[in-house]
């Protein structure tokens, strides 16, 4: 026998233990087939009479095994268990884990997605308290129409748009600042390499669907990881909001494509810092530059680091000349363009500046909150850096409406928003505590079927070996993933989050999204009434 | 008759004092009515005569409600307008405004019939009903109807004969939510209005031919009764058909509306095809090899593995020597490793299968099976 030191591993080290019952496992080897951790395997047991068994002297009893080494741990996903004929396997999350202490030798921690520890949320405390019922008339959800549109551009104060008087009517005398109005839902920035092509394509198909057969005119931010050709030449461009961070990924293709587009995009979207690893910039594994990633980002097969800020951007006021007017440029000034950082002690700062900005060229400021993160990232970056969006959005807000210039510079949120999958819920107080709309990413993974999940399920999205082909490069893999079942699953959720958004407009009698209207909200939590000046009721 | 002044100098007679005047009346016998009412509310319903004689009431300048909740056997003519909600809940009455009607006429009505001699105001008609054991309410109207008219209408019949009407005889947003009944209209239509239009069949000119000569009969407008009778001006609004649920799969979508050939076919080809979690062949993470060229270790032969291989993926073959080789067919093959485990002398290895270079068509896949020869050369 092998002498078993003190710091050698067992199962129940792990995160994630094995249950499994040999009674009912016929052996059919499913479970250790589709295992992309390889973190099960077939053993003979060593039991009672084994010994001879693999001799040749008896019957071996062959059991599934959990293994032990640190390359390859089980996490939980789960797919044994949805490939097992019998129930007899399956994965249990194991409150006697030391696997944080594991692998301390192989660097900083990754993984993908947020804070692993549930723990309360803001939006959860709060409520529509505020029911019209004998003061004003509330609104018939299923039946009347409402208008669910938000901004994506720089919206001028009416005083200051370029109006003459033509005649009998008003005109615009001027060129002014394109402003987009799209549904309140935009599905966030997630590149190509981070996800699957196939899960890409997905919700690309899937946006597209809900412009043209179901009239909800949804945007999607394509990330940093390339655009498609096929796409920049198509008129599916429409509906993408281009995406340029601080690698500048696919953006030589993008102004080559120029030329050739048909239409012109829905929006830039520049990305200083996103909710995952605010302060980091992106982070994609060599294992995950498989050859058409380098194909579509034009790369070399490499790790890419995008560095955490924009090379050359030293100030806010840079930002916006350099930034904002460069992008602009490349659209000819008729493509809003906005940006994108992670909240931040300091964002009101910052949208305070480009609520200054002269040129009046920022389209939106997207804030990316805590629990955002589908990108993986640095575990100690996921867990302790960012800060809640509810507060920061409601900050940026109140100082937009105490100089009166609310609504000027659209304020979108992100960062967690349906992580109870009470999407629409969280949409609705987030907009009514003064954001225009909202941006949703983990839960796109979720419809497409991601298992990871807040309780340590998975979340291995840095690995390369995603067992739904959602983030992994690796085909054999990626194929795994339906596309035309993925797709409509998120169109079923944008045509449901339709709905119940009306369901929460319907009492409060607003048929058009009730920005800022925070005397709809209650919450049961003292200092987060104070904090985000709403009714405490209880 | 019984006439009844509502109005004694300064002095207002209450909607209660009238009412239950009314009512203290009519069962004393009284069923013919002359008020001149002075804004009281609610004349005309619920009332009835024990021996089910019809109730007349003639009215000038009442307030709201004329004709609310009227019961069957109840006749209430109106000299001039009335505000809001005349005929609400009508369960029976016919009720005749010479005038224009304020807001929501008719709004509930189940039964009945109004006829309203001007315009009507917003929401009008909104919620009529029918109830399956009665028959349906009616709601006549010269002029034209404000705005969110018919609102969730769900049963009845309304017309609106837009007499004079320069603009359009329905306002804005008419018939939203309406899922049953219909609205006869003469006239031009809201541009925006979303409505599921038909033009008259014989059936609805019999309706309106008979309704409109009864119609302008009660308010004394049978001079228009030829211009209102050329159908050409005339159309019914049904409900909506409900906009169905986009029926179009996503894959369909997919297939004829997508860029075709998807998104990255320049650079990585989809097939658009998926596969199983547990796949076979190239979709394998792991492949078996079986290497008997250890000199420390050799084959015994002993079908182990042919025998407990649940995909039934591994062959034996004889060489003519009486040596046994053995393979593992990739197409049948998952990749699960128990050939490894069972085998007594570690001759089976599981190794990582290479990764796919491109999207694979299922139906075009051929693994090749490996013969025994490629066996036999692989042992060396």
């Amino acid at each position: 026998m092998d002498t078993v030191n003190v710091q050698d591993l067992t199962v129940n080290d792990l995160a994630w233990v094995i249950d499994y019952h040999p009674e009912r496992c016929v052996l059919c080897g499913a479970c250790v087939a589709t295992c992309s951790f390889g973190a099960i395997s077939f053993v003979a047991n060593k039991g009672l009479g084994s010994a001879q068994a693999k001799k040749g002297q008896g019957t071996a009893r062959i059991v599934v095994r959990q293994s032990t080494d640190p390359s390859k741990i089980c996490c939980g996903c789960g797919m044994c268990e949805k490939v097992c004929p019998n129930r007899a396997i399956h994965p249990v999350s194991n409150p006697q884990s030391r696997e944080a202490f594991v692998n301390q030798a192989q660097g900083p921690r990754r993984r993908g997605g947020r804070g692993n520890l549930p723990k309360k949320r803001t939006l959860d405390a709060i409520f529509v308290g505020r029911i019209s019922q004998m003061t004003d008339p509330p609104l018939d959800a299923e039946r009347h129409t409402f208008d669910l549109r938000a901004p994506l551009g720089r919206v001028l104060a009416a005083d200051k748009l370029p109006l003459e008087v033509s005649g009998q009517s008003l005109q615009i005398s001027a060129s002014h600042p394109p402003v987009a109005w799209i549904y309140p839902l935009i599905f966030s920035d997630m590149s190509i390499g981070a996800l699957s092509t196939r899960a890409w394509e997905a919700i690309a198909i899937a946006t597209a669907y809900l412009n043209e057969e179901c009239g909800l005119p949804v945007r999607m931010c394509s990330g940093e990881g390339g655009v498609p050709q096929n796409l920049l030449t198509s008129d599916k461009l429409a509906y993408m909001i281009l995406q340029i961070a601080s690698g500048h990924f696919g953006w030589n293709r993008i102004l080559r494509a120029r030329p050739l587009m048909r239409t012109e995009p829905a929006g830039v979207l520049i990305k200083i810092g996103q909710g995952a690893k605010p302060g980091d910039g992106g982070w994609l594994a060599a294992n995950k530059v498989s050859r058409h990633i380098q194909a579509i980002r034009g790369v070399p097969q490499t790790t890419l680091h995008s560095p955490p800020n924009h090379q050359g951007l030293y100030s806010i006021e840079e930002s916006v000349q350099k930034m904002h007017l460069s992008l602009n440029q490349v659209f000819g000034f008729r493509v809003p363009v906005a940006i994108k950082c992670a909240a931040s002690s300091t964002s009101v700062a910052v949208y305070n500046n480009l609520l200054r900005d002269p040129y009046r060229i920022c389209g939106g400021f997207f804030l990316d909150g805590l629990d955002g993160g589908t990108g993986a990232a640095n575990t100690v970056a996921l867990n302790h850096t960012g800060h809640p969006i509810t507060s920061k959005l409601r900050d940026c807000y109140r100082a937009a409406t105490a100089q009166g210039l609310q609504g000027q510079i659209p304020l979108w949120v992100g960062g967690g928003i349906g992580m109870n999958a009470d999407c629409a819920a969280d949409a609705f107080k987030l907009i009514c505590l003064g954001a225009n709309g909202v941006f949703v990413g983990r839960i796109l993974l979720a419809l497409l079927g991601c298992v990871g999940n807040e309780h340590g399920r998975c979340n291995q999205c840095h690995s390369g070996k995603c067992p739904t082909g959602i983030c992994t490069q690796d085909l054999r893999l990626v194929q795994r993933l339906d596309v035309d079942r993925g797709a409509e699953n998120i169109v079923n959720f944008v045509l449901n989050f339709d709905q119940e958004l009306k369901k929460l407009l319907a009492p409060v009698g607003n048929s058009s999204l009730p920005v800022g209207r925070s005397d709809a909200l209650i919450t049961n939590d003292w200092a987060i009434a104070q904090s985000l000046g709403i009714a405490f009721a209880c | 008759m019984r006439h009844i002044e509502t109005l004694d100098g300064h002095k207002r007679m209450s909607t209660q004092a009238l009412l239950q005047t009314l009512e203290a009346a009519i069962e004393e016998g009284e069923t013919d009515f002359y008020i001149h009412a002075s804004g009281q509310h609610d004349i005309g319903g619920p009332f009835w005569n024990r021996q089910g004689k019809k109730l007349h009431f003639f009215l000038t300048n009442p307030g709201q409600r004329v004709g609310a909740m009227a019961l069957p056997e109840t006749e209430i003519v109106v000299q001039g307008s009335v505000p809001a909600d005349c005929g609400w809940l009508n369960a029976g009455g016919e009720i005749t405004i010479l005038g224009d009607a304020g807001d929501t006429a008719g709004h509930c009505a189940a039964q009945g019939q109004i006829y309203i001699a001007g315009h009507a105001g917003t929401r009008s008609g909104s919620l009529m009903k029918k109830d399956p054991s009665y028959p349906a309410p009616e709601l006549w109207i010269l002029q034209s109807v404000g705005s969110f008219a018919f609102e969730f209408m769900s049963g009845g019949c309304a017309v609106v004969c837009g007499v004079d009407c320069e603009g359009p005889v329905l306002g804005q947003r008419p018939c939203v939510g309406m899922v049953e009944g219909v609205v006869y209209v003469r006239g031009r239509l809201p541009e925006d209005a979303q409505l599921h239009r038909e033009n008259l069949n014989e059936e609805d000119k019999r309706f309106l031919g008979e309704g409109l000569e009864r119609f302008l009969g009660k308010i004394g407008q049978m001079a228009l009764l030829p211009d209102l009778t050329d159908w050409r001006n005339w159309q019914k609004i049904l409900p909506a058909v409900h906009r169905p649920k986009a029926t179009l799969s996503l894959a369909d979508y997919r297939r004829t509306r997508w860029i075709q050939e998807g998104l990255f076919s320049d650079v990585l080809p989809d097939t658009f095809q998926s596969v199983g979690l547990a796949a076979k062949g190239q979709f394998r993470l792991r492949i078996p090899v079986w290497d008997n060229t250890s000199e420390l270790r050799h084959c015994r032969d002993c079908h182990k593995c042919e025998l407990t291989c649940p995909q039934k993926a591994i062959v034996r073959k004889e060489r003519s020597d009486g040596s046994a080789v053995y393979a593992s067919l990739d197409k049948a093959c998952l990749g699960c490793g128990l050939c490894q485990s069972v085998c007594p002398e570690d001759i089976w290895r599981m190794e990582n299968n290479a990764e796919l270079q491109a999207f694979s068509s299922l139906d075009q896949e051929e693994p090749s099976a490996p013969s025994c020869a490629d066996a036999s050369s692989a042992e060396g």
